[in-house]
């Protein structure tokens, strides 16, 4: 009989402490294991040890130390801090959990139930406890409550979600396969061009994303505005005024807007219908980790990677459920009463949660589901620390959304009238809660605003006072947004919920994407350009899409990894041929638009003082120090202006409100911070 | 062969991105003409450059056709 230890393996070390403290009962000691914290202590008479990764400790490279060559088919798992620089305490990490596997007798994934989190424990199991990744235990939870907790360690399952962690290695090989040569085959043709050194990555979901922004930034580039008219009449009837939009919302000539002013002024209007209607407004679906995403950015303004982990360390912290969940459904299983009870306990939530108490707690669900995990949700825990701002921020929205979702529908009741003046109609539109049902819940979030509709009735008689036209243009296509381009991923089918986030992030960071407003630059319209042209399966939708489907399926249980790797291999090999034999085109073409988008990221705007030049950032010859001054100062603007010497210079969308020289974003620490370059800023007097 | 506007390869005197940013201004006009009763072409070229939601390759086209 063996005599060793259980030894669990978890995610993070934030989980690893909270699933010791939970099943100890906070008895649990902590020792260092080759520099990593380990927790021991004893469960019904079965000692445990538990262990933690820090994210993939494993990543895919090839096994050749050339980095330079391309095709590259053959692949290996490795220590993440020997492919990745940033992942610098992988073999660490190994190195404790394999001093740790020795003397355990029995093992158990503890990582998050998700291909991600199968993957990295399946990994440590296999590789780092001598093969213990199929006759090792798994627990499976969605919160990191205590209850929950024990509940996963008491019903803990052999085997469960080995198609979880299949689907995630084949994930994973087939986006290094993909993205490896790709970014190999550019950037070797850039540095042809005698162009520093520089990844010009594709990747596969990466391909199909920037080509959904080049694509949209062609539209802004290449618009023209078409003008139109809009217009509006204003009403009198004794001490009544009111003002009434045309029925036709764009009115295409001048003459015909001059035309309606001149038959209607003067003339008389005739109330000649008035709808009236009551429409029900049900609770939204709760949040899966998208629809999170989306309703930070809209409520907060806050990055789909930014929510992603704030919503993170909220998960950590046991206050709200697995994030990265594509459901929209609450289960009972959940107990609905105990955490609306828990809500309860928090000040801002104890009206709402009394009231929703009183009934028979039951949600609305949304269509998505998924099968690991339920929607987010608070789990009615209060928070053990302080929050901070944008965390207190996040979890408000989730346990409001949570509140919202048990909510009966709003009643809104709209109103339409109609005003007819000779062949002319005008509408008066507007609209009421009269009910407020879940709105009162969800709070500011619920975005409903009360339009009233003057008191009106059919056949009543205004007289025409005046017409105002306005000239309007078309608006040209807005460009994506962080939200808005997850979305549109979400749409297309590509990319998981786990790496939406990341790869536009990926996007901005390779240089294809600058600043706040999403734009593309020169050298993203260039990569999607060759990719056109000498691959165009390679930016297509659809055969990320179509991965997308058979990645999809192994998870199920119903696909070949090993075919779908050919499929790879086989989809890939002839795009590389095309890059290679054109060698040359595609690294003039890439090295041009990488040295205009170099040149471009050291401008920060216009100069405020000359209005010609070009505020650029400008490196002292003598001092090597940087600054910054006025592309015209050989034509005599002398306009100069320090910088900070340390971390990285980001331009902000727009400039100083106060002074309008141009605003920076000073990147290194923790957070980048914000900074009017002028400085005599009227703004910084004050502060 | 260059990119008269962005020095961009291109096969006649523009390259893709500003021949078609040519052919929108181009299409444009008769909707102005329409829209506004007339209008001439250096007025519109004009007003398509000034105009805050012309994009930028549009603008770089305006410019160019008024010489």
């Amino acid at each position: 009989m063996s005599t060793g230890y259980t030894l669990v393996i978890c995610e993070k070390p934030d989980s690893a402490r909270s699933i010791s403290n939970a099943l100890s009962g906070g008895e649990c000691s902590s020792e260092l294991v080759e520099g990593t914290k380990v927790f021991r202590f004893v469960r019904k008479g079965e000692e445990f040890v538990v262990c933690a990764a820090q994210g993939h400790v494993y990543g895919v490279s090839d096994p050749s130390v050339e980095r330079t060559v391309y095709p590259v088919f053959d692949i290996e798992w490795y220590p993440s801090d020997l492919v990745d620089e940033s992942s610098a305490s992988a073999t660490r990490r190994i190195s404790a959990v394999s001093k740790l596997a020795v003397g355990a007798s029995k093992f158990v994934n503890a990582c998050d139930y998700d291909v991600e989190g199968e993957t990295i424990g399946y990994n440590l199991l296999k590789y780092a406890c001598g093969g213990k990744e199929k006759s090792a235990l798994r627990a499976m939870f969605s919160t990191l409550t205590e209850e929950d907790l024990v509940k996963a360690f008491d019903d803990m399952k052999p085997q469960a979600g080995q198609e979880l962690a299949r689907a995630g290695r084949t994930r994973h090989a087939v986006d290094f396969i993909w993205g490896v040569n790709l970014s190999r085959a550019l950037s070797q043709s850039a540095l042809g061009f005698g162009h520093r050194y520089r990844t010009v990555s594709v990747g596969r979901v990466q391909g199909p994303t920037l080509e959904f922004l080049a694509e949209r930034e062609l539209e802004i580039r290449e618009f023209v505005p078409i003008p139109h008219w809009k217009a509006s009449g204003t009403f009198e009837r004794d001490d009544v005024r009111l003002t009434a939009g045309y029925a036709k919302d764009k009115v295409e000539t001048r003459m015909s807007a001059e035309k309606i002013r001149r038959e209607c002024v003067g003339e008389e209007a005739v109330v000649t219908a008035l709808r009236k209607s009551s429409v029900q407004v049900g609770p939204p679906a709760p949040f899966n980790i998208g629809d999170l995403q989306k309703e930070a950015h809209r409520a907060f303004g806050y990055t789909p990677s930014r929510t992603l982990q704030i919503a993170e360390r909220l998960y950590l912290s046991a206050l709200i459920s697995y994030p990265r969940t594509g459901s929209q459904r609450l289960p009972p299983s959940i107990n609905y009463r105990s955490i609306i009870h828990g809500l309860g306990r928090i000040q801002e939530y104890s009206v709402h949660a009394a009231e929703l108490l009183k009934k028979e707690p039951k949600p609305v669900h949304g269509a998505k589901t998924d099968a690991a995990h339920p929607a987010i949700h608070p789990t009615g825990e209060k928070p053990k620390r302080p929050l901070q701002t944008s965390e207190a921020a996040v979890f408000d929205l989730v346990a409001r959304r949570f509140l919202a979702a048990f909510g009966p529908s709003a009643r809104r009741e709209l109103a339409e009238a109609t005003l007819a003046v000779g062949g002319h109609e005008f509408r008066l539109a507007g609209g009421r809660t009269v009910f407020p049902g879940w709105m009162k819940y969800y709070g500011r979030y619920a975005g409903y605003r009360d339009v009233e509709v003057p008191p009106v009735s059919e056949g009543d008689r205004f007289r025409v006072v005046g017409v105002t036209l306005e000239e309007k243009f078309e608006q040209r296509p807005p460009r994506y947004n962080q939200s808005s381009l997850l979305e549109k991923m979400e749409k297309e089918g590509i990319g998981t919920k786990a790496t939406r986030a990341e790869i536009i992030t990926t996007l901005v960071r390779r240089g294809y994407v600058s600043g706040d407003s999403m734009e593309v630059t020169a050298l993203g319209l260039s990569v999607v350009e060759t990719m056109s042209r000498y691959a165009p399966t390679i930016v297509s939708t659809e055969l990320t899409r179509e991965i997308e489907g058979k990645l999809e399926a192994i998870e199920w249980g119903r696909g070949s990894e090993v075919d779908l790797l050919r499929e790879t291999v086989r989809s890939i090999a002839g795009p590389l041929d095309q890059l290679n034999l054109n060698e040359d085109v595609v690294g003039r073409e890439i090295d041009s638009a990488l040295t205009a988008t170099v040149a471009k990221s050291f401008v920060l705007g216009k100069c405020p003082v000359c209005k010609s030049g070009d505020l650029k950032i400008i490196r002292s010859r003598a001092t090597k120090k940087r600054f910054v001054g006025c592309s015209n100062y050989s034509s005599g603007c002398h306009t100069s202006a320090p910088l900070p010497q340390k971390g990285t210079v980001r331009t902000a969308s727009r400039p100083c409100e106060r002074c309008s020289w141009p605003v920076i974003y000073v990147g290194g620490g923790r957070r980048p911070w914000r900074l009017c370059v002028n400085p005599n800023c009227p703004g910084k007097e004050k502060s | 062969m260059k990119c008269l506007v962005c020095g961009r390869d291109a096969v006649t005197d523009l390259c893709r991105y500003h021949a078609e940013a040519k052919d929108r201004v181009r299409a444009a006009y008769p909707l102005w003409v329409k829209a506004y009763g007339s209008i001439e072409w250096k007025d519109f070229l004009d007003n398509v450059k000034r105009n805050p939601q012309t994009g930028q390759w549009a603008k770089e086209i305006a410019e160019l056709l008024e010489g």
